[in-house]
């Protein structure tokens, strides 16, 4: 029988420290240690006894502390605002109970394919907050593409700013409980009739995820009664390597169909 | 019909408050001590040869007590199906053999003193496999040049068509008429195929055995089963342990739906407690469950019709061929059903041929499935008839109304298709398939919406399609069921039944008719079943029988017991006992208006007078299999971009005969209607190239959670079968007939494609749409 | 690993495997109401409380619930005094087989804690880790819907 030894540290500082040791990771809610192979795994971090189950509205920005899980994070952004990106991703990801253990560090820090989190996250242009070896904040586009970043780093939590956006978020499933192939996050911000600012990602496409940038440009600045978003997915070039279920080129063909929706959606159209 | 104070009313399910409670047990809830675990290795390819098997390893482990594979172990040819004697299915299964013949058949087992340690044991059986060509498509199996899967000396015990050297599990034909002579009379021929899919029973508890001793040394096997008397016999026959020498106690059971109608696991545990006289203790996982234990058998089901320009049909003929994976558990029944079951429903066509083949894959086995046969048959049946319907431009619901068999009525094909044996003919007594149409079609809104095509969004388009049925109750001439009564001091029932509450509900149901005979409150009645050495016997939990063969077993039983309360009231009340009847409790005198209580009934023959005990028992069989009917209505949302099909609105009506109570009669018909939503547009066996089932697991097998079902409606449609105790029919397996064709029929009327096979995911429609051009 | 559990308000002192989960330690410990179905967080069958958070004990690990409090559906109601929500499901026909029913009971309890009045797409939501073979849900659902009439009428 493998021994797991676990800690329970009290403050960053021991957290550190463990980090050094071979074959010890963090756990926040433990689902995605649980679903992943345990067989590397030497020691548990317990992050329950660390000052991270924070929520913190600042003037600019808001501060989630990475142990709070799916289910706080959308209580207590519903109270900010009921339609904010992440309570439309988060409240339909996985289920009830699922939700009250997975952890926003935790589903950083695995980003797994089917990740809800992720999208949002994206298209927020969240930082997320390391501590340890770098310590700071960091864009997450840089933190999931850079690897380094991860290691030997606690996520301590994610900043994002308090920007009014329109959203629409997609995940693609077979039942409501169910792991999606893709998801589809759109925000969109108007002053007046005009387009100031769009943000498209698709996550789960090969690469792990894609802001349709070029798509962004195309949008931006716009009137947004001029945007015709039939057709406007053939401006795109998106890649999937195709699921159990489902070919690579119906995903594409349903991403497409997605981002017209959500874009007619966002635009009010 | 009469005022009955327990029939028809919906009274609690015995058991639920104690499950709800989180009271009862089920079998892996029962404290065995100190049992040894047993873990199963399983084949990891679909068909090889055992070279060599080294088993040193495994048994070095710690804790290591027992490893068990066909070196070792007895080699007696059985069937796992668990059905009566003798089995229908060919005896082609061996506790282990040196062969393997599908991904997930078994290869050894280990038995610890810890569960780990099994488990460590059997990673370390080292097995060289010489691989044998694998034989996946079931339409290539009778070709010469398919590999042949069972070499040695299987067989079968009835006498039914069994060709293993072609890799021929079972073949039926049938007929009457003259074929040709149909067609040729017909204004037009319609032909097409359709496929149904593999699909697990996902019972939400795994199956569970164990086995340990009891003081005088005797067997006992605590099991998660349908048939528990199956299961002593066959675990007798292939160990080789007298019958007298096993007790099999069925605790609650969590879900079956044929799933649990398997003799899988008893065996092992019970070679295993026998060798080592020890408790032992096997508990499937997920995927064990997905991978090794039964599925719904796939069929592909040809249909061919000629038509006459009104409608009529002049000949019908059904070709199915039937997967029914590495072994044949079933593959006779559940192959003969899809013919008996849909075929008599239309029993006007005069000239009539039914031929139908199960065949060996390297795929996982067929078993019993709520629907058993059924279920494919109506898919195809249903899909065919509403082309037929449309291209004769009739209202399939009026066409329906014009062709299905009605009370008074027979069909040949009663006589001609059994369950193994020749069937029996019969007439049908009951049938309010009209009224299940209309009133249907009524809570729908079938006239204003079928082939409509209302937008109901951007691309999005309604469409509606309805699926008529029947089953059957019970196997007539083989079923049988037994119960016994006695009394109690305070006027209370002991009832022990063999038959086998697997949820259903039995356990109440069959509580209500012996109270109902009685004229007491269902809660006089206690009811102990499903223990081999407490209870009588009973088939068990399927083909359902349970309400129509227990049920008639229990009104027999307590008719009894009531002779004898007004034996004795006579006596007590110096009355004659034709002027005597039971109420509320009592036996009142008509004439004088005396009357004598039941406790006082049991004081008096326990203790008082020519002392004895009041208690009966009675055995029942079928001499016919009177079947309910359903009519079934989908209306779907299909969007034209996706090809997603939703299910927004399913409305079934039923008629079951009389419902002993209703509020369960309607959950069996949810439950069936969900599970056949779930099957018919999102279940899956996804297999790779190897035979390989790549989603065992429910977060890869996606099963309906209460966010994916529709708006449900159902309606009992009150009938009354004179065959049957207080006028019941089944209700069980019914439902899960429906749902595909009428979804089928519904995305056609929406969208103008057939789906000729099962699951119907959005790709699948979008493809159809695609190759149609209607996008 | 050794640590104290607080189970239905009773404290026990339980040792256990550093890489156990909580399902195994509840069902090692006598609480068999918990029921295993799937052992991969997706049934729900498995589903406790912990500190009143629903949560699917298979995918727990023991060692993180240690000190907390856990409650089971024996912890709510007893076949002498069976909590409204239980009795509702009996009455309605919401238990058939049974085995998902403690962890349906519990999804409702919580759900009623803190909506005492919930529509029809919140109790959905309630249960939308709970996988049900038998009933096709309906009757669940109407269940939850009694029993927080009931509750609501009798405080």
């Amino acid at each position: 029988m493998k021994e797991i030894k676990w800690y329970f540290p009290d403050n960053l500082k021991e957290v550190s420290a463990l980090f050094k040791k071979d074959g010890v990771i963090p756990h926040g809610g433990g689902t995605g240690i649980l679903k992943a192979s345990m067989s590397s795994v030497k020691g548990l971090i317990d992050l329950a006894l660390l000052p991270l189950g924070f929520f913190r509205v600042n003037n600019g920005t808001i501060e989630i502390g990475a142990a709070q899980t799916y289910a706080e994070v959308i209580e207590n952004m519903r109270k900010i605002d009921p339609e904010h990106i992440l309570v439309k991703a988060l409240s339909v990801s996985a289920s009830t109970p699922l939700r009250n253990r997975i952890t926003v560090g935790g589903s950083i820090a695995l980003f797994p394919p089917w990740s809800d989190l992720m999208g949002p996250l994206i298209a927020l242009e969240a930082d997320i907050s390391l501590y340890g070896s770098r310590e700071g904040d960091f864009n997450i586009t840089s933190y999931v593409n850079d690897r380094h970043l991860a290691r030997g780093n606690l996520i301590t939590g994610i900043k994002i700013n308090r920007d009014r956006w329109t959203g629409y978020y997609y995940r693609e499933t077979r039942t409501h409980f169910d792991y999606p192939a893709f998801t589809v996050t759109i925000l969109l911000k108007k002053a007046g009739k005009v387009i100031e600012d769009t943000r498209i990602v698709i996550v789960g496409c090969t690469g792990r995820f894609r802001r349709l940038l070029e798509l962004e440009e195309y949008i931006k600045g716009r009137d947004a009664g001029e945007v015709e978003p039939g057709g406007i997915s053939e401006k795109i070039k998106i890649d999937f390597t195709g699921k159990k279920s489902l070919s690579p080129g119906y995903i594409r063909h349903l991403v497409k169909v997605r981002i017209e929706r959500g874009l007619a959606t966002v635009l009010g159209n | 019909m009469g005022d009955y104070i327990n029939i028809g009313r919906s009274v609690r399910k015995i058991d639920a408050l104690s499950l709800a409670t989180g009271a009862d047990k089920f079998t892996d809830d029962y404290e065995i001590h100190d049992p040894l675990y047993i873990a199963i290795l399983y084949s990891p390819v679909a068909h090889a040869e055992i070279k060599q098997i080294d088993v040193s390893a495994a048994e070095k482990v710690r804790g290591v007590v027992d490893v068990l594979y066909y070196g070792n172990v007895q080699r007696v040819l059985h069937t796992t199906a668990g059905q009566g004697y003798p089995e229908p299915s060919p005896y082609d299964a061996l506790l282990f053999d040196r062969r393997v013949r599908f991904v997930g058949d078994r290869v050894a087992l280990a038995a610890a003193e810890t569960r780990e340690a099994a488990i460590e044991a059997v990673k370390k059986i080292e097995v060289k496999y010489r691989d044998l060509e694998p034989l996946f498509d079931m339409e290539k199996a009778m070709d010469e040049s398919a590999p042949r899967i069972h070499v040695d000396d299987e067989y079968t015990k009835i006498p039914a068509e069994y060709r293993p050297e072609q890799n021929l599990a079972a073949e039926i034909k049938i007929g009457f008429g003259d074929l040709e002579r149909g067609f040729n009379e017909a204004d037009f021929i319609e032909e097409q195929s359709y496929r149904m899919h593999y699909a697990s029973h996902c019972a939400i508890e795994p199956h569970t055995s164990c086995a340990y001793f009891d003081d005088r040394g005797r067997l006992v096997i605590v099991t998660a089963t349908q048939v528990p008397f199956h299961v002593r016999r066959i675990v007798s026959t292939v160990l080789d342990i007298p019958v007298m020498m096993i007790r099999v106690i069925k605790p609650r059971i969590g879900g079956g739906f044929g799933g649990k109608q398997e003799v899988i696991l008893e065996p092992l545990v019970a070679l295993v407690a026998w060798r080592n006289k020890r408790p032992a203790k096997v508990v499937m996982s997920r995927k064990e469950v997905f991978i090794s234990s039964r599925t719904r058998h796939p069929m592909r089901v040809r249909l061919k019709t000629g038509v006459k320009r009104d409608g009529r049909i002049s000949a019908i003929e059904m070709d199915c061929l039937m997967n029914t994976g590495a072994y044949g558990t079933h593959a006779l029944t559940v192959l003969a059903n899809a013919g008996g079951k849909v075929l008599p429903l239309f029993n006007k066509i005069e000239n009539l041929k039914f031929h139908g083949r199960s065949v060996y894959t390297n795929l996982p086995v067929g078993g019993a499935y709520r629907g058993y046969g059924a279920t494919q048959g109506y898919f195809a049946f249903n899909q065919h008839m509403d082309i037929i319907a449309r291209r004769t431009d009739q209202d399939i619901t009026d066409f329906f109304k014009r062709w299905h068999i009605r009370e008074g009525e027979t069909s040949a094909v009663f006589k001609a298709l059994g369950e193994g044996k020749e069937g029996v003919s019969q007439v049908i007594n009951s049938c309010k398939l009209d009224e299940c149409i209309d009133r249907g079609a009524g809570a729908i809104g079938w006239h204003g919406k079928r082939g409509k095509r209302i937008e109901s969004g951007r691309n999005r388009v309604k469409g509606m399609g309805m699926a008529i049925a029947m089953q059957g109750s019970g196997i007539p001439g083989i079923d049988m069921a037994a119960a016994s009564m006695k009394m109690n001091d305070d006027g209370s029932f002991n009832l022990y039944v063999g038959a086998t509450d697997i949820g259903t509900g039995s356990d109440t149901i069959l509580a209500q008719i012996a109270a109902e005979v009685l004229k007491i409150p269902v809660e006089m009645i206690i009811v102990l079943s499903s223990d081999t050495d407490l209870t009588p016997f009973d088939t068990g939990a399927y083909a359902s029988s349970t309400t129509y063969i227990s049920g008639g077993a229990v009104e027999k039983c307590a008719e009894d017991i009531k002779n004898q309360l007004l034996d004795t009231a006579s006596v007590m009340l110096k009355a004659e006992k034709d002027s005597l009847k039971l109420d509320a409790g009592k036996v009142i005198d008509k004439k004088t208006g005396k009357k004598v209580p039941y406790d006082k009934i049991a004081y008096h023959t326990l203790y008082i007078q020519d002392q004895f005990q009041i208690q009966a028992q009675a055995s029942c069989t079928a001499s016919e299999s009177p079947p309910p009917f359903i009519a079934q209505f989908a209306e779907v949302d299909v969007d034209r971009s996706t090809g997603k099909a939703e299910v927004v609105k399913f409305v079934s009506a039923v008629d079951c005969g009389q419902p002993v109570n209703p509020v369960l009669a309607e959950g069996q018909v949810e439950g069936a209607v969900v599970n056949g939503l779930s099957y018919a547009l999102c279940e899956d066996y996804i297999f790779n190239s190897k035979g390989r089932m790549v989603n065992p697991r429910f977060w890869d097998y996606k099963i309906y959670t209460a966010a994916d079902i529709p708006e449900i409606i159902t309606i009992v449609v009150n009938s009354f079968e004179k065959s049957g105790p207080f006028g019941v029919k089944s209700v069980g397996e019914i439902g899960i007939n429906g749902p595909a064709p009428a979804v089928a029929n519904a995305i056609f009327d929406a969208v103008g494609v057939r789906m000729y096979e099962t699951p119907m995911t959005p790709e699948k429609v979008w493809k159809r749409m695609k190759e149609e051009g209607v996008n | 690993m050794e640590g104290i559990f607080k189970i239905n308000g009773k404290e026990i002192k339980v040792s256990f495997k550093s890489d156990a989960v909580l399902l195994s330690l509840l069902r090692e410990n006598g609480c068999t109401e918990v029921k295993e179905g799937c052992r991969e967080g997706e049934c729900g069958s498995c589903v406790v409380l912990l500190d009143g958070r629903l949560v699917n004990s298979c995918q727990v690990f023991a060692a993180s619930a240690a000190g907390k409090e856990i409650t089971t559906v024996r912890g709510i109601g007893n076949i002498h005094s069976p909590h409204p929500i239980q009795s509702a499901f009996a009455d309605s026909g919401a238990v058939q087989c049974g085995f998902c029913t403690p962890g349906m009971v519990l999804a409702a309890y919580c759900l009623l804690k803190k909506n005492p009045d919930p529509r029809e797409d919140e109790i959905i939501e309630a249960i939308d880790g709970n996988l049900c073979r038998c009933t096709g849900y309906v009757k669940i659902i109407e269940a939850v819907k009694i029993a927080a009439k009931r509750m609501r009428e009798n405080g």
